[in-house]
């Protein structure tokens, strides 16, 4: 045990006692050689050989092998000063000789047996110290602890000292596992495997297996064995899976684990969701309660489970609940380990609700393209006498007595009903875009040409200087007749909001790197602010609607047909502008169609 | 010869303008309220072109192209449909008959002169 201090003499380890010792021996020894010398000297017939025993023996109990030597060393100098002093006293002589051989023949035999029992001690000793279960000992009526080995005291962390001024019931780490401990002491002689919390050193409990027996005298022994990460392993364990039912057992969508497609588990959302009672489900197979059209969609997970084998993703299907409802869920699966094997686990959400309001926005859709369509139609036909009329009245002045003067103010006329026709058409075009039904006719033209044809139709050359800064050979692949109303709605907006003299720049740019294809349409016109941005592509909106809808009165639908015509193509419609000096409005189409757009092609 | 054009529809206010129209046009309407009329007239004395809306009663106009194309076997005949619904576009793009053309109400008479030219040179 490591409880004396050494000091190391000549290259041995000596503790305080030990030198003590030694110390004794050296004078018994000195002593002896004294006295025998003066005894020999005055020629005393008694001898005192037998002094020499003390210190031999003294020194065979407590240093074995090394009371062999001293032995050894008496012999000779008992043997020197007999020569010394009895020569040629043969019989004397001899009597001495035989009382040295005699002196290591004793220290012989005490430190074979010394030796013998050390070296046994010293084997429990190891076995005690070097255990990985804690021994301790302690009386077995005041409790006190008399011993304790090394591993006991590293859990612990005391050092023996403090172990001893101590009583192992304080040990414990609470007056309930004290008073459990004195039951379990009192009810029979040896108990093994009495599970406890211990106080260490740092007033942290650690928990342990204890196995006490009495042994002589009024010991107690007791085995101590680190339980401490077991049980802490447990507990976590066991607060992880409470956790993981809290989770499951709260959570707002519905949980089902499926083992071999059996329900094993289902949480109280699924329960609400289904309206069946927990017998009803635990056991059955889930595919019962699928509803019969959406059987086929529903993966079949093979009797011998294997989480190698791919789930499906998210699945839409039909479950029937108690009550002969068919609720729609979309259903995730995901392979986990349960038990030791593994199991599907099944997050559903109820999209009963989701799909409903779908069709019910599907439905207001529907209607209200119905009722666009019949206002349409109301609206339109009136104008049908309005227009005839007019346009007869003007190409025949004659017939119909039609002055000049007259004539101008019908065509006039005629100019109002074109732009309200215009403005239905529009409105008509922008309600069935919403419903993004229309497929675009795909094909390769020249911009040059069709620029060419929208400027003579308009006849904008004479409303504005026009510069074309267009290649000549440039051709793209899109939907012609949408590009050309896309480009004739920027035109006509450019010189609906510029005052002469009107300046209109078409340009084009793009790079071979540039997925784009960027045209550009600039004016010198009253320019957008910047919160009016965002509002001028959106259903009626007009630049600065207090004041400019009154003296530009037109209504602000070609630009939001023109963005949804260019969205379509997978394209967008920026913007630059400064406040009285220009707009700059760039259509950008992508130079590869999309891929959808060319598995719509027929 | 003058062509001979039908016009059906229900709407007195359209048929009266459509015979000035069509006269103005050079050519000689046929106006006609409603379509089992209109096809008694047709199997009578068949016109070079029908102006056909489609919101009528008894027989709609869908209708009536129907009973055109089938019974009376008008295959070759044109007919030109003549509505202010936007939905007409959708059914012509549907039954995809090659003799079928469309007047979106309100049409201009530089409009129908351009339409009628491409039926009847």
């Amino acid at each position: 045990m490591p409880m004396d201090r050494y000091i190391g003499i000549a290259g041995k380890k000596l503790s305080h006692t030990d030198i003590v010792r030694v110390c004794v021996i050296l004078s018994l020894t000195m002593c002896c050689i004294l006295l025998t010398s003066v005894s020999l000297s005055l020629r005393v017939e008694t001898i005192y050989s037998q002094l020499f025993y003390f210190p031999i023996l003294y020194a065979a109990y407590f240093f074995p092998r090394r009371g062999l030597y001293l032995a050894g060393f008496c012999a000779i100098v008992y043997e020197i000063l007999a020569y010394v002093y009895l020569f040629p006293n043969t019989s004397a002589l001899l009597l001495t000789t035989g009382q040295a051989i005699l002196f290591i023949c004793i220290a012989g035999v005490v430190s074979y047996f010394i030796e013998k029992i050390n070296s046994s001690e010293a084997r429990y000793r190891s076995i005690f110290d070097t255990s990985l279960l804690g021994i301790v000992l302690f009386d077995q009526n005041s409790f006190a602890i008399r011993m304790a080995n090394s591993y006991f005291l590293q859990i612990l962390g005391y050092s023996q000292e403090e172990l001893h001024a101590m009583t192992f019931p304080q040990l414990l780490s609470s007056k309930d596992e004290q008073r459990r401990f004195f039951e379990f002491l009192g009810s029979s002689e040896d108990v093994i495997n009495f599970e406890t919390m211990l106080l260490t050193n740092r007033q942290e409990t650690l928990w342990v297996n204890l196995s006490w027996s009495r042994i002589n005298g009024n010991l107690v022994s007791c085995s101590v064995i680190n339980i401490d990460e077991r049980k802490r392993a447990e507990q976590d364990a066991r607060e992880n899976y409470q956790q993981y039912q809290q989770v499951t057992e709260s959570a707002p969508t519905s949980i089902v684990i499926l083992k071999n497609n059996v329900i094993v588990y289902v949480n109280p959302s699924f329960l609400a969701f289904s309206g069946y009672e927990l017998g009803e489900l635990i056991g059955k197979d889930l595919y019962m309660f699928i509803h019969a059209d959406d059987r086929d969609e529903f993966p079949v997970f093979s009797e011998t489970a294997d989480s190698r084998i791919p789930l499906p993703g998210m699945t839409e299907i039909r479950l029937l609940a108690k009550n002969g409802e068919s609720r729609l869920a979309a259903f995730f699966f995901t392979w986990i380990i349960q038990k030791g094997s593994p199991a599907v686990l099944i997050n559903l959400m109820d999209i009963t609700e989701r799909e409903r309001l779908k069709q019910t926005i599907a439905k207001d859709n529907e209607r209200r393209r119905g009722i666009i369509s019949t206002v349409a139609h109301e609206l339109r036909t009136p104008l049908q006498p309005i227009m005839g009329y007019l346009n007869l009245l003007t190409e025949d002045p004659q017939t119909y007595g039609v002055t000049d003067e007259t004539r101008a103010i019908l065509n006039r006329c005629a100019k109002s009903v074109d732009r309200e026709r215009q403005i239905i058409n529009q409105m008509l075009e922008l309600s069935v875009l919403d419903s993004g039904k229309i497929p675009l006719k795909y094909s390769k033209f020249s911009v040059y040409s069709m620029l060419k044809t929208i400027l003579d139709a308009g006849g904008y050359i004479t409303k504005a200087d026009i510069t074309l800064d267009v290649p000549q050979d440039l051709t793209i692949e899109a939907d012609e007749n949408k590009v050309s109303i896309v480009i004739e709605s920027m035109l006509s907006n450019a010189i609906n909001y510029s005052k002469p003299p009107r300046k209109v720049r078409i340009m084009y740019s793009t790079s071979p790197a540039d997925p784009m294809h960027r045209l550009s349409i600039q004016d010198n016109g009253i320019g957008i602010t910047n919160s009016q941005l965002d509002e001028i592509f959106e259903p009626f909106q007009l630049p600065d609607s207090g004041n400019m809808s009154r003296k530009y009165d037109r209504i602000g639908l070609s630009l939001s047909i023109a963005k949804k015509y260019v969205q379509m193509h997978g394209g967008f419609i920026s913007v630059d502008s400064i406040v009285n000096l220009g707009s700059t409005f760039t259509i950008h189409l992508p130079k590869q169609r999309p891929e959808e757009e060319i598995s719509h092609d027929v | 010869m003058t062509y001979k054009i039908l016009v059906v529809e229900d709407d007195q206010a359209i048929l009266d303008l459509m015979d000035l129209l069509i006269r103005k046009l050079g050519y000689e309407p046929v106006l006609i309220g409603n379509g089992i009329d209109a096809l008694k007239s047709i199997q009578a004395d068949p016109p070079a072109l029908i102006l056909l809306d489609i919101m009528m009663m008894p027989l709609n106009g869908w209708e009536f192209l129907e009973k055109l194309r089938t019974e009376c076997r008008m295959k070759d005949l044109p007919v030109i449909i003549f509505s202010a619904s936007p939905a007409v576009d959708e059914h012509i793009a549907k039954i995809r008959d090659p003799h079928l053309g469309v007047l979106h109400k309100p049409v201009s008479l530089a409009e129908l002169r351009d339409t009628l030219k491409t039926y009847l040179p």
